[in-house]
């Protein structure tokens, strides 16, 4: 009787297990956002090459659309990828995926935000519920991009900036594609590095977004291009 | 022991299967809405929000429980009563929580299925997404989504009734908003005398006849038929209120030409629905027509005699649908 019982449940559970067991991969990115090297962590005081002073309160943004390709065709695209990072959070930042055991793969494609289609596409959970505090709510729109700290060039009170870049319409659509080289390892590093962003910025003139515009845009391409893959 | 040990595994097998269905959404009660044949298909995308009693149930509570704004004094009725198509009279402007006041006049809500914008610039794209802008604007909710969901988990009717519509009883964002889009969908309104009339079950009086023809010639282009509103942008002429500076449609695209376009309202039971226009200027419905009737509106006035004016009116007053307003499905939920 308790065999039986064994090999009723057993019938159940065996797709599952051959499922967990299936043929795949595991890879992982561990994104590390940092400031010409240095490691960034909130609060953390950091010292620009100029020697003037800086600290993030709050990092967090979307990486969207991951797409694994070989020699230019894709071989792997995440279904739901929607990912949002956050320095409060360690384990956001590891992004971990499970690819079919025979894709090789040379490089990765992903968006640095949320795509408009998913902005039009109603309430979502997960990464992606406005609990999330990364949806404007008196302009429907994700935000891709929120970076608030202080910045010793910055004129505002207290030196402190705040950065909410996002934006899906026309003529301000904000999120970037990105496009990496990687190995084919078990786990890759992925610097994010703030430095080109800080120098682009006109401090003087524009050290608060907070909506859609053509600066949000700009921005938002200069951050596309700080992404850096690393074997280690 | 054996005996027992099987009855342990085969009650968790069926616990386990229980829960699989239940996960699965069964238990819950799918709701296929009536929707009048002569209309187009909807824009809402249902298979995202597939209506079932229990959601529907969840959304007229919450869309009915002040427990969303951050002093539990206001809720969506508050500005959206059901006996007034679903906005309220006694204001020109919307109130708030502590007596403040908005800065626009809250609009009706029927047949938002088939709506493409929503509020007055259509800063909202889907309407999952509208409940955000009054739960988090200081003169009205002044709350967060975020401290809604902290406020309802663990209060044990919000336990139940989320489980109910989801199969879990746990609060998020994304329920929260689907449900109060679940309720508000439900409110058709489709049962006027011009519907009877269209649909060839009543006839209208000399009359309501002459108010329509009138009303096909000069205002149809933008309260297009059957919803009384081409769910666009207009620019009607109404001068700027120096005190509001509102641009309308311009403050969310930026773009000159959209300054001071505002969502045009739909007519359906326009006769409760007063006061008019995006700030509430106009008490009575005569007001808007001589508005129109006047040079003011867009340089293009429309030569109505005092005859016509009425005539237009009582074809205006066939829009309402009482069914609709007395419907005791949109009213308070008593259980």
């Amino acid at each position: 009787m308790f065999r039986f019982a064994f090999q009723v449940i057993g019938m159940f559970c065996l797709p599952l297990f051959l499922q967990a067991q299936g043929t795949e991969k595991p890879f992982s990115l561990h994104f590390q956002p940092v400031f010409q090297q240095q490691k960034i962590a909130l609060d953390k005081p950091l010292k620009t090459s100029g020697g003037d002073s800086l600290a993030l309160h709050e990092l967090r943004f979307y990486l969207t659309n991951f797409v694994f390709l070989k020699n230019g065709a894709v071989v792997f695209a995440e279904k739901n990828s929607h990912h949002l990072l956050d320095l409060e959070d360690e384990n956001s930042l590891v992004l971990k995926f499970q690819l079919p055991e025979n894709a090789g793969f040379d490089s990765l494609k992903f968006d640095l935000g949320v795509d408009s289609l998913t902005n039009l596409s109603g309430a979502m959970g997960g990464d992606l519920d406005p609990t999330r505090g990364m949806f404007w709510t008196w302009q429907s729109g994700y935000i891709n991009f929120k970076m608030e700290g202080f910045f010793e060039k910055c004129p505002a009170r207290n030196h402190e900036f705040q950065f909410h870049l996002g934006g899906y319409l026309p003529p301000f659509p904000t999120a970037q594609k990105v496009f990496l080289p990687v190995l084919e390892k078990e786990k890759m590093r992925v610097d994010f590095d703030l430095a080109s962003f800080f120098e682009k910025i006109d401090w003087p003139k524009k050290h608060n977004i907070m909506s859609p515009c053509a600066e949000a845009v700009e921005n938002s391409r200069v951050l596309a291009k700080s992404f850096s893959v690393h074997a280690n | 022991m054996r005996i027992k040990n099987f009855q342990f595994l085969l009650l968790f097998f069926t616990a386990f299967c229980l829960l699989a269905a239940a996960r699965a959404g069964w238990g819950s009660d799918p709701v296929e809405l009536d929707f009048p044949k002569n209309w187009p298909q909807p824009t809402y995308d249902f298979s995202k929000n597939p209506l079932t009693r229990e959601g529907i149930e969840l959304g007229r509570r919450l869309f009915y429980d002040p427990i969303l704004s951050r002093d539990s004094t206001v809720s969506c009725a508050s500005c959206h009563l059901s006996f007034t198509a679903f906005t309220h009279v006694d204001h020109a402007l919307s109130h708030g929580i502590e007596d403040r006041i908005g800065t626009r006049n809250s609009p009706t809500l029927m047949n938002l299925a088939w709506a493409k914008h929503f509020m007055w610039d259509g800063a909202i794209n889907h309407l999952d997404f509208q409940a955000l802008a009054p739960i988090s604007h200081p003169s009205e909710m002044d709350n967060s989504i975020e401290k809604v969901v902290r406020k309802m988990q663990p209060k044990p009717v919000y336990r139940a009734l989320f489980f109910n519509a989801f199969a879990d009883s746990t609060a998020t964002g994304e329920r929260v908003l689907k449900a109060i889009s679940q309720f508000e969908l439900t409110l058709i309104s489709a049962n006027s005398k011009y519907d009877r009339m269209v649909l060839g079950t009543e006839i209208f009086n000399q009359q309501e006849k002459n108010g329509y023809a009138i009303f096909q010639k000069n205002c149809a282009p933008c309260h297009a038929e059957p919803f009384f509103t081409n769910h666009d942008f207009e620019k009607n002429g109404l001068p700027l209120d120096t005190f509001l500076k509102d641009f309308g449609r311009m403050n969310i695209t930026k773009l000159a030409s959209d300054s001071l376009k505002f969502k045009v309202p739909t007519l359906r039971n326009i006769e409760f629905s007063y006061p008019y226009m995006h700030d509430g200027r106009f008490r009575k419905l005569r007001e808007v027509v001589n508005f129109y009737a006047s040079t003011a509106a867009t340089g293009q006035k429309i030569e109505l005699s005092p005859n016509e004016k009425v005539d237009l009116v009582a074809f205006l007053l066939t829009l309402t649908d009482r069914e609709f307003l007395f419907n005791p499905a949109f009213s308070f939920p008593k259980n």
